[in-house]
């Protein structure tokens, strides 16, 4: 346990040296406050560019609360799976590469506490900068619109982040499966796009897809109520997680650290 | 008393046979180097034994080793291009790779301070290793192998990529370790493996091809040879040699005349004699014995 603490630390310490506590945040927060802003302001905003025929009316119907917070998080299904896929990819593959794995596995460290002190280590960051992020269009949400209670916020939170969990745990496998950072990145990019793109054309029969928790959220905000199928979608990510791990360890002990 | 066995060890890569079959067995207390011309699977072995790479067939043990205990905490690695975390400082990383081998936090700064202390690195304590020269690396790399004191230290090429002050240095820290611990260390260069070690085992494509005490391997290999340097040109004087009764062969080279001969003592009497009564010019004599150089030719040019 203490091995396993003493590598969170340094994965934490890392990503401050190497100002991910910075810019990961900072990216959220500004994607989170984006929406609200802009659809508050956007008939101001389209009067003051201008370029409009004289006479035009420009009668954009105010967006509801709910919906604001829903286009919201839609910012993170692109924008923050990106940025979440570019700061894991290299996190395993990267020190592989250099050679630095093979200098600290040559001690006595076990390859499970290596692997989930650093799935630990980025899901810190990710949790905490989505929740900081999610929270600020919340709160622009309240004061430009109107209040969303804050259970329902936390709840398409929670299961909005579960959601991004699966995918933070992807690129992680496949940055302890391949070598190269760029192709690990690559790869869990293209399978998050898959999941999502056939969870919700055949949305009847995935009902339990992770990918469906974007959806869930969604509902979450609109429907005031969490929908039936969220339980049994939220414990299939939790045991793809889990397996994703099992495996991501498995995968790392069997590969030569020396190429 | 035997620290570790390697037996029947070899390791395939696609199909080639870069190891051919290795066993030794390493004695605590000694320095061994394990020496060969590039390419010959030193770092390979290196690397199977402390356990980065998988041998295709074959066993290493170490004898003190509990059943299913982590040989990892019995051995320190150094490999032929050490790599650190460029954000952490000397003492960060040290501190660090003390902690995970088991050293409390306390306990790892104490000892990363002796180490850093004892290869002479201490005033860059604090700067990044990213800032760090090669030999520089290479002494962080040695501290980090001794920091959880581990029974046997390998060392990949130590001292090949370093210049002759920063190799002098790193020659005469191993030579301090020798009363702490075990070392196994790769080399090519002749001279390093002869100043350091008791012992060396000769690998020549993936095969051990002798190995022994540096006496041994003179005794096995020695053959009596003997130089004799004359005033001006010698090859007016080769004919007599090499019609002589002791003599095997004859090399001439400039005003000097190399024989092997079959028996030193008798020869040395008879040549001296004979160059007396001719009243040949003679400059120097020399009885000359064998360097490692020569056994390595030798047994590499089988």
């Amino acid at each position: 346990m203490s091995q396993w603490m003493t590598l969170l630390q340094k994965e934490m310490l890392e990503m401050w040296r190497n100002f991910k506590w910075i810019w990961v945040p900072i990216t959220f927060i500004l994607l989170g406050v984006k929406e609200p802003i802009t659809s508050y302001y956007m008939p101001q905003i389209l009067d003051a560019v201008g370029g409009l025929p004289e006479g035009a009316v420009i009668n954009i119907p105010t967006p509801t609360a709910a919906e604001v917070l829903i286009s919201g998080l839609s910012q993170y299904t692109t924008l923050g799976v990106l940025i979440i896929v570019l700061t894991t990819m290299g996190i395993i593959a990267a020190e592989r590469k250099s050679g630095v794995a093979a200098m600290i596995l040559v001690k006595p460290v076990s390859f499970h506490s290596f692997v989930t002190a650093k799935w630990a280590g980025s899901m810190i960051l990710m949790w905490l900068s989505f929740f900081i992020g999610y929270l600020s269009t919340w709160y622009y949400t309240g004061l430009l619109f109107e209040w969303i209670p804050f259970s329902e916020f936390f709840q398409s939170f929670f299961f909005y982040a579960l959601w991004l969990t699966v995918i933070l745990t992807v690129t992680v496998f496949f940055s302890a499966s391949l070598m190269a950072p760029g192709m690990s990145g690559f790869i869990s990019l293209a399978v998050a796009i898959i999941i999502s793109l056939v969870s919700s054309t055949l949305s009847n029969w995935l009902e339990w897809s992770p990918a469906q928790l974007t959806t869930y959220a969604n509902e979450i905000l609109m429907d005031k109520e969490i929908p039936d199928s969220t339980l049994p979608a939220s414990l299939l990510a939790a045991v793809c997680i889990i397996l994703l791990l099992y495996f991501s360890v498995f995968i790392f002990r069997k590969k030569e650290l020396a190429a | 008393m035997s620290l570790i066995q390697i037996s029947g060890l070899k390791k395939s890569f696609q199909g080639t046979e870069v190891i051919k079959g290795i066993d030794f067995t390493l004695e605590k207390g000694r320095c061994i180097a394990l020496l060969g011309p590039n390419g010959a699977g030193k770092t390979t072995t290196l690397r199977m034994l402390s356990g980065l790479m998988n041998p295709t067939s074959g066993t290493i043990s170490f004898t003190d080793a509990k059943k299913g205990e982590d040989i990892r905490d019995l051995i320190g690695y150094l490999p032929q291009f050490p790599v650190f975390y460029e954000w952490m400082s000397g003492l960060e990383f040290l501190s660090y790779v003390g902690k995970l081998a088991g050293l409390t936090s306390k306990e790892a700064k104490e000892r990363s301070l002796e180490l850093l202390e004892l290869v002479g690195i201490s005033d860059a304590k604090n700067r990044k290793t990213a800032k760090y020269s090669g030999g520089m690396k290479q002494r962080l790399g040695i501290a980090q192998a001794l920091i959880h004191r581990p029974q046997l230290i390998m060392l990949d090429e130590p001292v090949s990529a370093l210049d002759p002050i920063g190799r002098r240095e790193v020659l005469d820290l191993l030579e301090g370790l020798r009363k702490e611990t075990t070392i196994l260390f790769s080399t090519h260069i002749l001279s390093d493996a002869e100043e350091v070690c008791d012992e060396i085992l000769f690998l020549h494509n993936g095969k051990i091809v002798e190995s022994g005490t540096m006496t041994e391997l003179r005794e096995r290999h020695q053959q009596a040879k003997l130089d004799l340097y004359f005033k001006g040109k010698s090859e007016g004087y080769t004919p007599y040699f090499s019609n002589h009764e002791l003599t095997l062969s004859v090399m001439t080279e400039g005003n000097r005349v190399s024989i092997f001969v079959r028996d030193i003592a008798l020869a040395r009497k008879a040549f001296l004699q004979e160059i007396a009564e001719r009243n040949w010019p003679l400059e120097k004599f020399e009885v000359s014995s064998m360097t490692l150089e020569d056994v390595f030719m030798k047994v590499v040019g089988k």
